[in-house]
């Protein structure tokens, strides 16, 4: 199965994370999937965003399954807070995840208190994504060919 | 679950290494990201235990340019073999695209091979997919061992339904029969998506609420 975000989507999502890093204060942040693909990024350059991506939705499935053991719905955010920095993980959908990376003890109320409007606003997204046919340019971008895929990953030796 | 962004031009795709206990699915991405040229690969994460049994997962992304107009990112996961760890496995199988079941080839590892087969399949089923319908390649590994099974044994053992799947034999330790299992599963991964994303787009349903 595939699915796809569009550049307007991204784009979107991005205005979502820029406006969340202006008002919680945050230094980066990005939007994956349970799969841990990155969906969006902002400011996550110093780190790998595929590696946080991977750690947030295993971190955040786990979690979800320790939900499950203790008879509660859902833990909606996963907080781990260290003494330089922090990052805070919250579930904007069942399949899609906001992570928030921040310094500072003080931020964290901040990133506490803006968070779950960002998440929601990315769930809105989401949602008018739905129902929403491909428009002609996206449909133009949609031409996958595939090179000569004999030997897509050689070792330098050996 | 392919994603395609757009905006990046970028495709990215989840393959998977399962398979039983010490069977040599973290020696397999060690190898990768010990040979690949470095361009194509990332650093390789590894959550493990004091005795290197893989805790949670190991991740290497690799990046390849094998879609044109596109930068192609392939996740690269393991699973902990050990059967306690089961939760773990079924969360590293979400949107999996691609499975490599890498299999110890020695005769006392048999049942322990047909067991996590089985529990390959029971875990995707628990996101409603079928083994059947998704890209795999079996690699038997550890050859270089002395109490080993037949290739034809195992092949009985682990590839006897219906569609036969491509499948490599290996001694993970040394390299030998990596890197063809790995570009096995990426050919086959790559040419599902294609066909997947030319019979219309799935856009952002699945993200969506259930």
């Amino acid at each position: 199965m595939t699915y796809e975000l569009s550049r307007r989507d991204v784009n979107r999502l991005r205005k979502v994370l820029i406006e969340l890093l202006d008002q919680s204060e945050a230094d980066s942040c990005l939007i994956c999937d349970g799969a841990g693909h990155v969906l969006a990024h902002e400011n996550v350059n110093r780190q790998d965003p595929l590696l946080i991506s991977a750690l947030g939705a295993g971190v955040f499935a786990a979690t979800r399954e320790l939900a499950r053991l203790l008879g509660e719905d859902e833990f909606s955010t996963v907080l781990h807070q260290g003494m330089k920095r922090s990052i805070l993980i919250a579930a904007a959908t069942d399949e899609v995840l906001l992570v928030v990376m921040f310094s500072g003890e003080h931020r964290v109320g901040l990133v506490k208190l803006y968070t779950p409007t960002a998440a929601a606003a990315v769930r809105g997204i989401f949602e008018s994504i739905q129902d929403r046919g491909p428009t002609g340019e996206e449909s133009a971008d949609r031409n996958f060919v595939l090179k000569d895929s004999g030997t897509i990953f050689a070792g330098t030796e050996g | 679950m392919a994603f395609v962004n757009q905006d990046t031009r970028e495709i990215q795709l989840k393959i998977v290494y399962y398979g039983p206990a010490r069977c040599g699915k973290t020696t397999n991405l060690e190898v990768v990201h010990r040979l690949i040229r470095p361009d194509h690969k990332g650093d390789l994460t590894s959550l493990d235990t004091v005795k290197d049994r893989t805790l949670f997962f190991d991740f290497m992304p690799l990046v390849a340019d094998v879609v044109q107009g596109f930068t192609t990112r392939f996740q690269m996961y393991t699973v902990p073999g050990q059967v306690m760890y089961n939760t773990t496995r079924a969360i590293v199988l979400r949107g999996v695209d691609g499975v490599v079941f890498v299999a110890d080839s020695q005769w006392s590892e048999m049942a322990a091979n047909v067991e996590s087969f089985r529990n390959l399949q029971q875990n995707l089923a628990l996101q409603n997919k079928q083994l059947d319908d998704i890209p795999y390649v079996l690699q038997y590994n550890k050859r270089d061992l002395p109490a080993i099974a037949p290739v034809h044994y195992m092949e009985f053992l682990l590839n006897n339904r219906g569609k036969r799947r491509p499948s490599f034999t290996s001694v993970a330790t040394t390299g030998e029969g990596v890197f063809e299992t790995l570009n096995m599963v990426a050919r086959l991964v790559l040419h599902r998506f294609v066909k997947d994303a030319s019979a219309g787009p799935g856009r952002a349903r699945e993200l969506t609420l259930a």
